[in-house]
């Protein structure tokens, strides 16, 4: 099935002509430009998904955490429950999903969102482990609680580490966010699957996508550099 | 199917149709003739396992020894690292349908898309692992007269299982999900359960998912106890993951 | 419940340091049959240094951490001022109480000056009046003020370590904790710092609790000086002097030392001592009178000095061949002591040199005398010496 000569009936380019859409090569630049804003809305949609599932599951992740810090007893499990949505194939648990909450792009969300769990977790729970013991040492005996250490103290300190793994999560859900529309959830994967021979499509939707996960690893570390002005000091 | 939020207890039903639907198999709701069944879910289950063994192997071939030179010798950082994360960033889907339009379907050419997403994982877990190796333990290696093959095999190797191990399970995982996908290039695997619904049908659909799910779940175990067993007992509690 | 602070007459403006009193405290670990500490009963006068040092594993950290409950106590009980430090809610006491750790444990997240604010913000200072302490307190360890802004990372190790008794004179407590302050410093920092810290202390005169696992230091630092054994019992609390004349048991003996003698230089300043003189010679001067001023002089070289009697060098035979003293010496003044310094100083000063006369100045850099090895050795062996250290039982710098 291919929509490649409907397509190029409807958009004839001086530049490429329809040669190159019929001929269905890898890009072609005319049609890309003459078309572009088709894929505008996808793309947003993708970046609707991506964020409230990567939000979403930070806050899920920092709620845990701060329930795991002070028992520990409960990191092991907790890693094994976000290790499960971890590993299950985001395909099969977007169908796993769908006879619960339908299709559509809460199904797709909750899925993200639970895929985001374990990296999330895993990072702010090791980011507080490396808080240096003669910092807390000297905190509490300076008077902090231990909710100020916390807040003050801790966290911060462990913003770095925080951030790497929001990183990767958000990375890894833009490229599963592409398959979000098996889902029914739309994104970029909706505009492949529409038309799943066309290769200038896949071309920029794929491209599209590269593209988003590398402005957000951009943007977030942007965020940690503007959150953690002392990393960025010369050491004596 | 409407996007309106089922009963939990329709729900059940539905999942009860699906077992039924792995291990009796149903009508097939389009063609005539009979869909699912046992003998059918292990076959698939068998190709699907069959392109990711291969893409692994592939896979492995490569960035292993990549890795452990390049950690080795302390060069590429930038590539081996940026390779973890762009291949964190590719898109399966494009990936997978891409080749299917530009180069052609066939097992050979997904075993390489899929070998393609394999790669960084297992390149930056190598790189990194070997690294971190403690720089003493080489030291007295190299002292002791062993060469560089030598330290790479019976030093760096060993004790960097534990990261290269964690960084082959989450390549196998992405490659198990993506193999998901493949029938759209062509190859049969248990992901054609979900996506061709008019020839197996919702409960097929529903089935492919749990089958999925669950052949993940199993290789994932499987894995950990792998790495489990290669881990010298000295390094048994270090932690993993990078990638 | 608020505890009350006393009003003690201490010296410039830090108005209050109050008395630590241990009364019959006792630290039991469960799971362990040796108690961390045995019955500790000692008393800390307001506004001393109580050093409390000992073989490590003998509880010294233990007794210091009970006074602000980072340690819990078992048995008896500690009082600050007048009140138990069991009354205390951990928090506040700890508020009110100075907090130096040997790793300093700066918050790597937050600048010097906001380091320093730490305690004055829980107390709810406002913000004026933080940044005035802040400022005040910078002056105080020796720090620029151009440091305020900068992160830890960026200081050297003594930096940090001022940043941290900044931190803890922050709310001008009445205690102050300090666990091996100095001990991960080099030993020419170290000496440094602790001479600084001395001279802080004499204005500020705070009540201070001092761990440390080095005997000299405790002698150097300590008006009290406790010595504890395996067990946390105590085996000596006396002054440094008494520590050293007396030793009350074989134990305390062993700790302090055989070369007790030498440690009793540490007790002593340059200016407590009968200094030589040397002939001095001003530039331009004619050689011949110089030359006149060295026969029979106590030390046998000429140093010469400026206008102002400050030392420039010591003249060699070359320098004298001249008619007319000229500008520059052939040797060097090095080392010029101060009357202020320390005698142990001094003399490590003199030795690592290998010059056998040091010229020594008061406070303007004027030259004062000159000092040698053998002043130093004559002077410990001398009958006055002896009778004048057993009467001593105050600091050097008093």
């Amino acid at each position: 099935m291919t929509d490649a000569p409907q397509l190029a009936q409807v958009v004839i380019h001086e530049r490429t002509g329809e040669s190159c859409i019929a001929q269905n090569k890898v890009f072609c630049p005319g049609w890309a430009i003459d078309n572009f804003d088709r894929y505008v809305d996808p793309a947003l949609q993708q970046v609707v998904l991506v964020v409230v599932s990567v939000a979403l599951g930070f806050a899920i992740a920092f709620a845990l955490a701060l329930l795991a810090h002070r028992r520990r007893w409960l990191v092991p499990p907790l890693i094994g429950v976000t290790g499960v949505f971890y590993t299950i194939p985001s395909l099969a648990f977007f169908f796993l999903l769908i006879p619960i909450s339908g299709r559509g792009r809460d199904t797709a969300i909750i899925a993200l969102t639970a895929y985001t769990l374990q990296i999330i977790f895993r990072n702010i729970m090791a980011g507080l482990a490396n808080v240096p013991r003669e910092v807390k040492d000297a905190g509490r005996g300076m008077g902090l609680t231990e909710r100020q250490l916390l807040w003050r103290v801790e966290l911060p300190l462990a913003l770095p580490e925080i951030i790497a793994g929001l990183r990767v999560a958000t990375v890894s859900t833009v490229a599963l966010a592409t398959l979000a529309a098996f889902a029914g959830g739309g994104g970029l994967g909706e505009e492949i699957l529409s038309n799943i021979d066309f290769k200038t499509g896949i071309v920029i939707a794929g491209g599209l996508a590269i593209l988003m996960a590398f402005a957000f690893d951009v943007i977030l570390i942007g965020i940690q550099r503007l959150l953690t002005p002392w990393r960025r000091a010369v050491p004596a | 199917m409407s996007a309106a939020p089922h009963l939990p207890l329709a729900g059940l039903e539905i999942f009860g149709q699906a077992i039924e639907f792995i291990f009796n198999g149903q009508e097939a709701p389009t063609v005539s003739g009979k869909v699912g069944g046992l003998d059918q879910v292990l076959d698939l289950t068998a190709r699907h396992l069959e392109v990711t063994a291969l893409a692994m192997g592939l896979a492995l071939i490569v960035a292993l020894p990549a890795g452990l030179v390049l950690g080795h010798y302390g060069r590429g950082e930038l590539v081996a690292v940026a390779a973890g994360n762009a291949g964190r960033a590719l898109p399966e889907l494009a990936i997978i349908a891409f080749m299917a339009a530009a180069i052609g379907v066939g097992l050979l050419n997904v075993t390489i898309a899929l070998a393609v997403l394999a790669v960084p994982p297992i390149l930056t877990n190598t790189f990194v692992a070997v690294r971190q190796v403690d720089r003493g333990a080489v030291d007295a290696a190299r002292g002791m007269g062993m060469t560089a093959r030598e330290v790479i095999t019976r030093v760096e190797l060993p004790l960097a299982v534990p990261t290269i191990m964690s960084g082959v399970r989450t390549s196998t995982i992405n490659v198990v999900a993506t193999a998901t996908i493949a029938p759209l290039a062509g190859v049969l695997t248990l992901g054609d359960f979900i996506l061709a619904r008019n020839v197996y049908g919702d409960d097929g659909v529903l089935a492919g998912a749990m089958l999925v799910a669950l052949l993940a779940l199993t290789l994932e175990l499987a894995l950990a106890g792998l790495q489990r067993l290669l881990t010298s007992p000295g390094l048994r509690d270090a932690t993993t993951a990078t990638a | 419940m608020a505890g009350p602070v006393q009003h003690d007459g201490g010296s410039s403006g830090a108005a209050k340091a109050a008395a630590v009193r241990y009364d019959h405290v006792t630290k039991r670990y469960p799971g362990q049959e040796e108690p961390a500490l045995t019955d500790l009963d000692l008393e800390v006068p307001a506004g001393e240094i109580c050093v409390l040092v000992g073989p490590s594993g003998c509880g010294k950290t233990t007794a210091m951490r009970m006074v602000n409950r980072t340690v819990e106590i078992t048995e008896g009980d500690i009082f600050v001022g007048d009140t138990s430090v069991r009354e205390r809610e951990p928090a506040r006491l700890r508020r009110e109480t100075g907090y130096v750790i040997q790793q300093v444990g700066l918050f790597p997240h937050r600048t010097v000056a906001d380091n320093v604010a730490t305690v004055p913000q829980l107390l709810g200072w406002d913000a004026k009046r933080t940044a005035a302490r802040v400022e005040e307190l910078l002056a105080l360890v020796g720090l620029e003020r151009e440091l305020a802004g900068r992160y830890p990372a960026q200081l050297s190790g003594g930096q940090q370590q001022r940043v941290g008794v900044a931190r803890a004179l922050a709310a001008d407590p009445p205690v102050m904790l300090m666990d091996e302050p100095f001990g991960a410093i080099d030993p020419i920092t170290r000496e440094r710092l602790q001479n600084e810290f001395l001279r802080l202390q004499g204005e500020i005169r705070k009540t201070i609790l001092f761990v440390t696992h080095d005997i000299d230091e405790a002698i150097k630092m300590g008006d009290r000086v406790a010595v504890l054994k395996a067990g946390g019992r105590l085996a000596q609390y006396a002054t440094p002097a008494e520590l050293l004349m007396d030793p009350a048991d074989e134990f305390v003996e062993d700790f302090v030392g055989a070369d007790r003698a030498l440690k009793r230089l540490a007790l002593m300043r340059v200016s407590d001592i009968d200094l030589w003189k040397a002939p001095l010679a001003f530039v331009g001067q004619a050689t011949s009178e110089v030359r006149a001023k060295l026969n029979g002089a106590e030390v046998p070289h000429a140093l010469l000095v400026d206008s102002d009697r400050r030392p420039i060098g010591w003249l060699s035979e070359r320098d004298l061949s001249a008619d007319v003293v000229p500008e520059r010496a052939d040797s060097p003044p090095d080392p010029v002591l101060d009357l202020d310094d320390v005698m142990r100083d001094a003399l490590a000063d003199l030795l690592r040199s290998g010059t056998q006369y040091a010229p020594v100045t008061d406070a303007e850099g004027r030259i004062a005398g000159v000092l040698s090895v053998e002043i130093i050795s004559e002077f410990l062996n001398s009958p006055r010496a002896l009778s004048e250290e057993h009467a001593a039982t105050e600091r050097p710098h008093d």
